[in-house]
């Protein structure tokens, strides 16, 4: 394997589908090439246990800062604009070797579903040429980009979903790793508050890489999480057996028969592999949309107040604000597009003195709600917030549920859609947003009786996106439920997906033959190591032994005596300001004995 | 003390720049300073108004002199009609005030905060709003702002936070300002205004004043925007981020000249714990009043208007961006007309908002309550709430620098004080508290150069005082303030030497005015080389000295004499000294042989 290869193939694809307008601006391609060249030259750089980013491709969404090429987030109001500073994340990869393939396409800073709200034209997502999806948004670009074969990785911003919708559509995996994890610092805001830089690619492996490389405290970013919380977060757990959460309310109407489907798919998978299934209530869930779209616009009514031409940016010909009009208003107006527009008048509207009480102060009333929600199901305790270790015999370690009610529409569908209606496509993904926790889409295989036989005789792999959500902090189990789910639900092998040779849908008419050839034996090879691998792990898993989260390895499913005993410690702990582990340490220091049960 | 330091300031001020240059020059001299004063630097504001502050300054004084012409020969008080009405109508005024806090850094960015440095050179990519750039809340800022707040006696709040008010203007890059409007800092202070704080040292409201302070929060400054006419405006972006505190009084203040002097206390109080960078005329400091009046002898009061708790009170109008004292008292005195004008006319007062320029003689109105901006405050996402801890806030109590009011009891109370309360406070308020420092220093050398001169002890702070704002005072008439001028262990040596009578208070007066207008060398230099010193002549010298005098002038003698015009014999005094040789008479001296000569009585004793 060479990354130098890799790259031209990534070049050669990025002129097969550049009608797919996935990207704005596109890095020189000579320079891609030295420098994958230089990195093939690197020891080490083709370690395949532990995928390093050097020489690899990675394209970056056009909302997060870059000195090398314009940062628009495809609006006329910043089309010529560059910054002066690179994004710390996009710092973070070009320390890691990785190399930047361009700017991709997006809905206007970030608002929207189907990625048509730019600037620059709609993004298109087409698996052959009678097909024209949406790509799902606002990080439409960077989720074709990746299925394509345009590059190898791509970040996302993930504000309500942007990142896992996206994904979702195109059958890549797209990861919105918990909130403050990942630097903001060069980001331009959409909603600070929600926020949050995502991962897409092929497979969760190349995800888990990229995010444990820019996994890490950044000062420039007041709401990076510091070092002290983030030694907290996260449970050593054995995954082995886990509890997986089917939250109902999910299972609304609306919802797709064929994505409803996968998702039953999806979960017989998890059962299969040792896991077992829990149903839970999210109450909160069906405010959480409208919530979300009062609280969304409303910050970002706030943060695009700085767009006024005035010291970056386009500036509207002639005099801004006579003693008539207002200030600025010509700018703004013909700047922003109609998406955009909409969003800042609500904003402007939820904050203003008449409305604050009844939408923003009630919006983040659900929030609260829909973060309670979430930690009253969740077997882990939320790190950030200081309450006493409520324990369920039901808690459940993740929720597994689809990431959108839909398969991809078509674009003629989306142009005919009117706006509350796009809105809906959010549903699935606002509530994790909301609570700031981890959530990743993951393309499952549909059900043989929803192929589209149009698509199956073209070789077309069509895929549902389902969605895994954990405790906040719990990245690290999202992505290992994730790469379970991914190798249980979805064939032929997810593990051959980062070659730039076939795309995430399969064929890739740009493809030399004899590549393709190679690509369809390592891929049987894989198929075969993976399927030896799950049935070990089923094997182990119908023994005896469980793994009890909190306990580690039991036998059985802890009594109630036992559990009394860890309610009672953990409100010792929480007295003393300490967490369970730390008290049980302190205990064990005490009394020359290690009051943990043997894992 | 409050008209006379006014109108000072405004002499002095009507020659220079808008910055401060006292400012400038302690700040120059700050570092070598071994007293371990915290750099001092002088900032400005920006007011609505673009017009070059001195330029302002020199256009009021004109439109003052043309109102004085035209109003001479009648009462020249355009309050006298008023004052009957006072007992009918009352004011009432809330204040509030924003300073620029004395930071090295601004409030949410790492940028170095400045006076008049080249435009746009300390900017980070937050000042300017840069896409993806994030605030990065200083919060060394906290410590002036808490000691203006402990000043002011308020409660600090252990958890406060920043929200974002919203408008637009060139001004404020990020379309927003970020203030603390839900949760400020600090809460619940209070002001009290002794008499001596008003001017006459008559307070109008019969004793001491207390006001109360609602709150008080931080906020950015804006940028700067220089006009060039037409239509081209250049933005200096340097300043947005400065820190301020806003500090919001409740409705209690009645009376307009109560709130120039809460405001001038305030001043001193910032500047006295070191919280604030300049005084009020300098740029630093300016105030919103909110003004409303009612009927006294309305028979019952309405539910009418309420703020902050305070009920029963006439609509207000506010008036914004009042850069000086004096613009605070005539400001609020012209709109308190306005409105009872307007009453007693049987009209209504509309909750507005008006602007006052700098020597007008009323209010204008800037816009109407359906022309109000809504600022839609929302919490920063951005920024954490604050967290203060009661051992910071213990700590900076105890460490608070000494209260202008306590300064003025230690001068007055003093082992051998006895400086009056009028000079303890006029001293108090001149020069930014530099000529306080002077006064301290002269009196540091008179008490080690001579600590066994009982008598001199005694009345050192009448003495010094008398010397330092009379004397020196006078020389540094209408011009800026310089302790280098004549240093003070030079004044020491001088009132040392008159005291010993080695040289005459005239001859001190002379060497006093010789050492302000340059001569290097040292007091006792300069006597030894000029011969100055005190060579009384005798007894006998003096009365021929007198009586040749006398002789010359028969018919002031007989004035003095028949006509009991005793003030000439000052005359002969002054005679007497000018053709003897310098040092050699001493006036008290002359005036006894004079009147012995003339048979008067002797002088009372002062």
């Amino acid at each position: 394997m060479s990354l130098l290869k890799h790259a031209k193939q990534y070049l050669s694809n990025q002129s097969t589908y550049s009608h797919l307008n996935a990207f704005v601006s596109l890095a020189d391609p000579a320079s891609i090439l030295s420098r994958a060249e230089a990195a093939d030259s690197i020891p080490d750089a083709h370690e395949t246990t532990s995928p390093g980013l050097a020489g690899k491709l990675i394209a970056i969404k056009d909302n997060i800062c870059t000195t090398e090429l314009p940062t628009t987030a495809s609006s006329a109001i910043l089309k010529n604009f560059t910054s002066p500073y690179d994004a710390t994340v996009v710092k973070q990869l070009r320390d890691a070797g990785a190399i930047v393939a361009g700017k991709t396409n997006m809905d206007e800073f970030g608002m929207g579903s189907h990625s048509t709200h730019s600037h620059f034209g709609p993004v298109k997502f087409a698996r052959h040429s009678g097909e024209q999806l949406s790509a799902g948004g606002s990080s439409g670009g960077s989720a074709v980009a990746v299925a394509s074969a345009q590059c190898w990785a791509a970040l996302g911003t993930d504000t309500g979903g942007s990142v896992r919708l996206p994904a979702a559509y195109t059958g890549v995996v797209g990861f919105k790793p918990s909130y403050g994890l990942l630097s903001r610092w060069g980001v331009i805001a959409y909603a600070n508050s929600l926020d949050t830089v995502g991962i897409l690619g092929r497979d969760v492996e190349s995800v888990e890489s990229v995010f444990n490389k820019l996994n890490s405290y950044d000062p420039q970013d007041p709401t990076s999480i510091p070092p002290s919380t983030r030694s907290r977060l996260g449970s050593d757990r054995n995954i082995m057996s886990l509890r997986i959460g089917i939250p109902l309310d999910y299972n609304m109407s609306t919802l797709q028969p064929a994505v409803r489907r996968a998702w039953i798919r999806s979960l017989k998978a998890l059962q299969d592999c040792g896991h077992t299934l829990h149903s839970v209530h999210l109450p909160a869930t069906q405010h959480a949309l409208s919530a979300y779209y009062v609280l969304a616009p409303a910050e970002a009514s706030s943060n695009l107040a700085k767009y006024d031409g005035v010291r970056y940016g386009t500036r509207a010909e002639g005099i801004d604000g006579t003693p008539d009009s207002v200030l600025f208003a010509k700018t703004r107006g013909q700047g922003f597009g109609p998406e955009v527009q909409r969003r800042i008048l609500h904003g402007a509207f939820t904050l203003s003195a008449q409305a604050m009480d009844n939408y923003f102060i009630q919006a983040q009333k659900v929030r609260r709600l829909v973060q309670r929600d979430f930690d009253s199901i969740f077997y882990t305790l939320n790190p950030l917030v200081k309450s006493a270790p409520v324990l369920h015999m039901d808690a459940v370690d993740v929720l597994v549920c689809p990431t959108t009610p839909t398969l991809p529409p078509t674009l003629s569908d989306v142009e005919n859609q009117d706006p509350l209606n796009a809105y809906m496509n959010d549903v699935f993904t606002v509530p994790a947003s909301l609570a700031g926790i981890p959530a990743i889409s993951v393309p499952v295989d549909l059900d043989p009786s929803d192929r589209n036989p149009e698509l199956v005789e073209k070789g077309i792999e069509e895929r549902a996106g389902m969605q895994v959500i954990g405790q906040y902090g719990d990245d690290a189990l999202v992505l290992d439920v994730a790469k379970n789910l991914f190798v249980a639900a979805t064939r032929p092998s997810p593990y051959s997906r980062t070659s730039p040779f076939i795309t995430a849908w399969g064929k890739n008419p740009s493809s030399p033959a004899d590549e393709v050839v190679e690509e369809a034996e390592r891929r049987e090879k894989l198929a075969r190591w993976e399927t030896e691998k799950l049935e070990s792990r089923k094997v182990q898993a119908g023994g005896k032994l469980k793994v009890v989260p909190g306990y580690g390895l039991l036998d059985k499913y802890p009594s109630a005596a036992v559990k009394k005993e860890r309610k009672r410690l953990g409100a010792k702990a929480k007295e003393l300001g300490i967490t369970l582990e730390e008290y049980r340490a302190k205990l064990a220091a005490e009394e020359g004995k290690d009051e943990k049960p043997e894992q | 003390m409050l008209a006379r330091s006014a109108h000072a300031t405004f002499t002095s001020l009507s020659k220079k720049r808008h910055i401060c240059q006292s400012c400038l020059r302690r700040a120059s001299r700050a570092p070598s300073t071994s007293t371990g004063r915290t750099l001092i630097q002088s900032r400005t504001l920006q007011t609505d108004d673009d017009a070059p502050f001195r330029k302002r300054l020199k256009d009021a004084a004109k439109t003052k002199r043309k109102r004085e012409h035209a109003s001479a020969g009648s009462t020249g008080d355009q309050n006298i009609g008023v004052n009957s009405r006072a007992a009918k109508w009352e004011l009432t005024v809330g204040i509030e005030i924003h300073a620029e806090l004395n930071t090295a850094r601004k409030l949410f960015s790492s940028a170095a905060t400045s006076i008049s440095e080249t435009p746009n050179t300390h900017v980070t990519l937050f000042d300017a709003a840069l896409p993806g750039s994030q605030p990065h809340f200083q919060k060394e800022t906290l410590i002036p702002a808490l000691r203006a707040a402990l000043a002011l006696g308020c409660k600090i709040q252990p958890k406060s936070s920043f929200d974002r008010k919203h408008y637009f203007y060139q001004d404020q890059p990020a379309g927003y300002q970020i203030t603390q409007y839900y949760e400020p800092f600090a809460r619940d202070g209070h002001i009290t205004l002794w008499p001596h704080d008003f001017p006459g040292g008559v307070s109008p409201e019969d004793g001491p004043v207390t006001i109360g302070i609602k709150q008080i929060q931080m906020e950015q400054d804006t940028a700067k925007t220089v006009h060039q006419p037409p239509s081209t405006h250049l933005i200096d972006f340097n300043r947005v981020s400065h820190p301020l505190i806003e500090i919001i009084t409740l409705p209690q203040i009645h009376n307009p000249t109560t709130a120039a002097v809460c405001v001038r206390k305030i001043q001193m109080i910032l500047k006295a714990v070191n919280a604030v960078t300049a005084g009020m005329e300098m740029g630093g400091l300016r105030a919103d009043v909110n003004v409303s009046v009612r009927d006294r002898t309305a028979a019952a009061p309405g539910p009418g208007h309420s703020f902050y708790g305070i009920s029963g009170l006439g609509q207000r109008t506010e008036i914004k961006n009042l850069a000086s004292v004096k613009a605070i008292d005539d400001a609020i005195v012209a709109e308190r007309n306005r409105q009872i004008d307007l009453l007693e006319n049987g009209g209504v007062v509309e909750g507005e908002t008006r602007g006052w320029a700098l020597g007008s003689t009323t209010t204008k109105r800037l816009r109407g309550k359906e022309g109000e901006i809504d600022y839609r405050y929302m919490p920063d996402p951005d920024i954490a709430p604050v967290t203060i801890g009661p051992d910071l806030v213990q700590h900076l109590a105890n460490t608070l620098p000494t209260l202008p009011d306590d300064n003025l009891r230690h001068l007055v109370a003093q082992e051998g004080g006895l400086l009056s309360t009028k000079d303890a406070s006029t001293l108090l308020a001149l020069d930014d508290g530099d000529r306080l420092d002077y006064y301290f220093d002269v009196i540091h050398h008179l008490r080690s150069t001579f600590p066994r001169k009982r008598k001199l002890l005694a009345d050192l702070g009448k003495v010094t005082g008398n010397w330092v704002l009379m004397e020196l005072g006078g020389l540094f008439k209408n011009q800026e303030w310089s302790a280098k001028r004549v240093p003070s262990d030079q004044l020491a040596t001088i009132i040392a030497q008159v005291f010993d009578k080695q040289i005459t208070r005239h001859t001190g007066k002379l060497l006093l005015s010789k050492k302000f207008e340059g001569d290097i060398r040292p007091i006792e230099r300069i006597i030894a080389d000029e011969n100055l010193h005190l060579r009384p002549l005798s007894p006998q010298e003096y009365s021929d000295l007198a009586q040749s005098l006398l002789d010359e002038k028969p018919d002031m003698v007989k004035d003095i004499t028949e006509k009991q015009q005793f003030g000439k014999v000052k005359w002969f005094v002054g005679q007497m000294m000018a053709r003897s040789e310098e040092g050699t008479v001493e006036p008290e001296t002359a005036e006894v042989v004079l009147r012995e000569l003339l048979h008067l009585p002797p002088m009372e004793q002062k």
